[in-house]
């Protein structure tokens, strides 16, 4: 039955990109590829809840009509991911429904609706194959799909450089996952095989598989400092793309990550532990402090995703960790926090991405800078983002906390391990993340307050109105999603302690794990009747200006901006920007009666400076250095021709 | 019994929370030579303050309006994890200090975005200092917390109370110093106390907590100032609980209780004398120096952890 049910969703997902092509022609079927996929994505939901609490597996093999061997299967953790595509895409689709017919027309929507239902596909591919080919297929397929919805809002030579460093460093981490794949020869054909064959490998080939899965699925992932192309990709889509990019396309190399780290090789030594850890600490703080000193909200959100990432990784090198020195208990409750926060991260940060994508349908512009005084003008917006930052920054009562607390929980145990280092590195662990909410609490503080609170600062952002109801129920569903798992965690913990079972033998999640889905919603509860008594109190209440020191004419300009808001922690945390700072004053040398100043601060990271710039220049030298044998010359590359020939026959002579 | 008795403490906490901060303000006088405000005033101040109408900006949102509510709620629950006469809580759980720090996060948050609604630059202003503040002390009030967890092998509040109410004072481990210590700074912090923070200033530019409920008047206020009050006393009552439990009742008679409410005014006593001689004699720091007290706080957190792994 759910074998049927596995292959009508897919099959549905395939015809929405024909259905597209007929649509097109038909003004009456508009709607037809919007309702069919979401559609398509209920079933995918209705499949994957049922794999996931169910617990059966089913396959899809059709290796056995063609000549390939590419076959789809569902386990747990399979589900786990599919339920989190499908689930989170659902609204973000309902808000394109009406989002991309308002900014796209003619053969750009057309072509949306065709390349969206199709990087939805490659996703589910990925993360339910169950070969090597049909992986590969799939992850490939990823990447040429989000790039071609990338290039629909036009190619600039900025945004053709932006999609060639994402194309370049996406290759770069899929042929460290081939290598990853290829290290498996002979078992590498299908997943079952190279789970039975990992037992047997020497430990440095395992070493080997465990540093190209590292490296290849963190390229996706966007760890520091792999996550170049993150910045750059994601701001330039369009907003529901950047959603489903930074939401759900991330997680899928979370997914390669956990299925090879600790299905296929089963745990490792401490120190893959502690590398992944240490990836997590910089990648979430480095993360957090580059989206500070953003001012383009889109931009700010994908540095987030990096953060986020980070805080994924901290559960994932703990669980390591935990499973390397024989406690399971302990690191099913750390893998459970980094699953549970790529559920939530999906959530949340979809919902953050739609928030700009309504704001830049509102006011024609995501800078923070030009917006303000949001909240009035665009209520359910306003309020659906609201408990988006809270989720993000991980306050009680919303999804984020969960996760985060689950994951302090786990080093906390760190300290029971006999193993010194681990009592040791495991709780100072709990610091960075603490560190890492702080700042992303202040970053979260500055956007909705610059963003949605006080007055507008522009035009634009005075006369935006609320965005269409498509669009607002999409947001709404994503928002409710936020607190139902923030007061209700037992609704997914027990699923995932099934799944965080099958992944590591012998390990049942710790009762610690469920402590806190017992005392959340009585807080919530006593919380809101407190908020609604409180609330209801009578208060009178009168309209007077802002206090501006007793004079009068305070204006929008006078308030703080993002860039002020955030300059007291850049200042502190100068060391990681590294700004190169002019300010001209016009005339020279008159600093109190100025003509006019003007203040540029351009920051690169200091990867860029000095990780990836040595390479760059590096290759370029070695191609100008090459290009001397391409003369141009036809007798020159006759003699090529010739000298190839005459070293072929002495080969062939000698062997 | 035990449930009401909990809720007694909850219930303590909030009531004399406005009764703390008019000795800490009489105290303060006296130190400078001044006569001082009768220690009730602040009870008069609430009530003053909710009878009088919201003075609301034309630009501000319901965030406006929700946030002091929201402020207000997070610290009553903050309050409810706390054990004060006896070792138990009204709410706990495991790993109920991370709960207590976020929550206690969560209040800030809104108290920031309140602070924007406002529409003037003092309201940035603040929310901005406040941000820088509470994001470094974050850190060094977790970690602290989780040193004291490590040692007592729980990791709810009450747990912890109850471990150390069986230790020996004189067993007092290096652990518990520089928890104590990172805690103590991290509180002046939190709370906007100096040298952090002026309370009592009227220099709008060198406000953090004043800057940021500045536009704030009336029932809104009375709920801010409230909820700093028990703040400043839940925070004081943790330390209290956390590092000096010693004469906390272990049983409900009526004796073992009046003996723990006896010795817990003498605590409080202690806490807000020397808090009053700190706050006079010395000046507030700059506020660029704040990140180097804060600094000091982490260090020593930092080195509670590790002193836990070494010292077991």
């Amino acid at each position: 039955m759910t074998q049927v049910l596995f292959s009508s969703f897919l099959v549905a997902m395939l015809s929405v990109p024909v259905l597209t092509l007929i649509s097109c022609r038909w003004a009456k079927a508009r709607a037809l590829p919007a309702v069919l996929l979401m559609g398509s994505l209920a079933v995918g939901i209705a499949v994957a809840t049922t794999a996931l609490y169910g617990g059966q597996k089913f396959v899809i093999d059709v290796s056995q009509v063609a000549s390939f061997s590419f076959a789809l299967s569902v386990d747990r953790l399979s589900a786990f991911f599919l339920l989190l595509i499908c689930s989170v895409s659902l609204p973000v689709i309902l808000f394109s429904s009406s989002y991309i017919p308002r900014h796209y027309s003619g053969a750009r929507r057309h072509w949306l609706w065709a390349v969206l239902p199709l990087f939805l596909m490659s996703m589910v591919v990925v993360v339910t194959a169950s070969t090597l080919f049909a992986f590969l297929f799939g992850w490939e397929l990823m990447t040429l799909f989000s790039a071609g919805l990338i290039l629909i809002d036009g190619d600039s030579e900025e945004r053709r450089h932006s999609i060639f460093v994402y194309l370049l460093m996406m290759h770069a981490g899929a042929a460290a996952v081939i290598g990853a794949f290829l290290l498996f020869l002979p078992h590498a054909g299908n997943f079952a095989e190279m789970r039975a064959s990992a037992t047997s490998m020497p430990p440095t080939l395992r070493t080997a598989v465990f540093l190209l899965a590292f490296v290849g699925f963190g390229t996706k992932a966007g760890i520091v400092p792999l996550h170049l192309w993150l910045p750059r990709a994601h701001p330039i889509a369009p907003s529901p793309v950047s959603a489903l990019m930074s939401g759900v396309m991330l997680k899928t190399a979370i997914y390669g990550f956990v299925r090879f780290a600790f299905d296929f090789l089963g745990g490792g030594p401490s120190w893959w532990g502690y590398l992944v850890l240490l990836a997590g600490c910089v990648s979430g703080l480095l993360g957090v402090l580059y989206a500070i000193a953003e001012h383009d909200l889109k931009r700010l959100l994908a540095y987030h995703s990096v953060e986020n990432i980070g805080i994924i990784y901290l559960g994932l090198g703990a669980a390591l960790v935990f499973a390397a020195n024989h406690s399971p208990v302990w690191a099913a409750l750390a893998l459970t926090a980094a699953l549970l926060h790529c559920l939530n991260h999906a959530i949340f940060k979809s919902l953050l991405f739609l928030g700009a994508g309504a704001i830049s349908d509102a006011a024609q512009t995501v800078d923070l800078e030009e917006l303000g005084g949001l909240l009035k003008r665009m209520p359910l917006t306003g309020t659906a983002f609201l408990i988006a930052c809270c989720s993000i920054v991980g306050l009680p009562l919303f999804n984020g906390f969960v996760s985060e607390w689950l994951t302090f929980r786990s080093f906390l145990a760190g300290s029971e391990m006999s193993n010194f280092s681990a009592a040791i590195i495991l709780p100072l662990a709990a610091g960075v993340l603490a560190l890492i909410g702080g700042l992303a609490a202040a970053c979260f503080a500055k956007v909705y307050g610059v963003a949605f609170l006080g007055r507008p600062r522009s035009r634009e952002a005075a006369s935006a109105n609320e965005v269409p109801l498509p669009m607002q129920a999409g947001m709404g569903a994503l928002a409710a999603a936020c607190v139902a798992i923030g007061v209700f965690p037992g609704l997914v913990l027990r699923s995932l302690g099934k799944l965080t079972a099958e992944l590591l033998p012998g390990a049942e999640l710790p009762q610690a794990a469920t402590s806190l889905s017992g005392i959340l919603p009585w807080i919530a509860l006593s919380a809101l009747v407190l908020v609604a008594s409180i609330a209801a109190l009578k208060r009178t209440k009168r309209l007077t200006a802002t206090w501006a020191c007793g004079l009068s004419g305070l204006n929008e300009r006078m308030q703080y901006t993002s860039t002020a808001f955030s300059k007291p922690l850049r200042k502190v945390f100068s060391q990681v920007y590294k700004a190169d700072r002019t300010v001209e004053v016009v005339p020279d040398g008159t600093p109190y009666f100025p003509v006019s100043i003007s203040y540029r601060s351009v920051r690169t990271t200091s990867f860029e400076r000095s990780l990836y710039r040595p390479g760059v220049d590096a290759i370029v030298a070695a191609a100008n250095r090459l290009r001397q044998l391409q003369t141009g010359n036809i007798q020159i590359y006759l003699l090529y021709i010739f000298a190839a020939l005459i070293a072929l026959l002495v080969f062939m002579r000698f062997v | 019994m035990t449930l009401a008795m909990n809720v007694v403490q909850v219930l303590l906490l909030i009531l004399m929370a406005p009764l703390v901060r008019g000795v800490i303000a009489r105290l303060k006088a006296r130190i400078q030579n001044r006569r001082g405000a009768s220690v009730w005033r602040p009870y008069s101040d609430l009530l003053k303050l909710f009878r009088k109408e919201d003075l609301v900006p034309p630009s501000a949102s319901f965030v406006f309006r929700l946030a002091p509510i929201v402020v207000f709620t997070a610290t009553l629950v903050v309050a409810a994890f706390v054990p004060l006469l006896h070792g138990s809580a009204l709410l706990n759980a495991t790993g109920d200090f991370v709960l207590l720090v976020y929550l206690l996060a969560l209040g800030r948050f809104f108290l920031m975005l309140g602070a924007m609604d406002g529409g003037s630059s003092f309201g940035g202003m603040g929310a901005s200092r406040e941000a820088l503040v509470s994001t470094l002390a974050e850190a060094p009030f977790l970690l602290a917390l989780m040193s004291v967890a490590i040692a007592a092998h729980t990791s709810s509040i009450a747990g912890m109370v109850r471990w150390t109410m069986g230790q020996n004072f004189f067993q007092f481990s290096a652990v518990h110093a520089l928890a104590f210590v990172a805690m103590a700074l991290v509180s002046i912090a939190e709370t906007g106390r100096m040298p952090v923070d002026n309370p009592t200033t009227h220099l709008e530019l060198t406000m953090i907590h004043e800057a940021m409920v500045l536009e704030y008047s009336g029932p809104s206020l009375a709920l801010i100032e409230w909820a700093s009050g028990i703040k400043l006393t839940v925070v004081m009552a943790l330390l209290i609980a956390l590092f000096a439990p010693w004469g906390m009742a272990s049983s409900l008679s009526p004796l073992a209780i009046a003996i723990a409410s006896l010795v817990l005014l003498l605590k409080m006593t202690a806490l807000v004398v020397a808090l009053a001689l700190v706050e006079s004699s010395v000046a507030k720091l700059r506020m660029y120096l704040v990140p180097d007290f804060l600094g000091v706080a982490s260090a020593l957190a930092i080195l509670a952890v590790v002193f836990t792994a070494l010292m077991r």
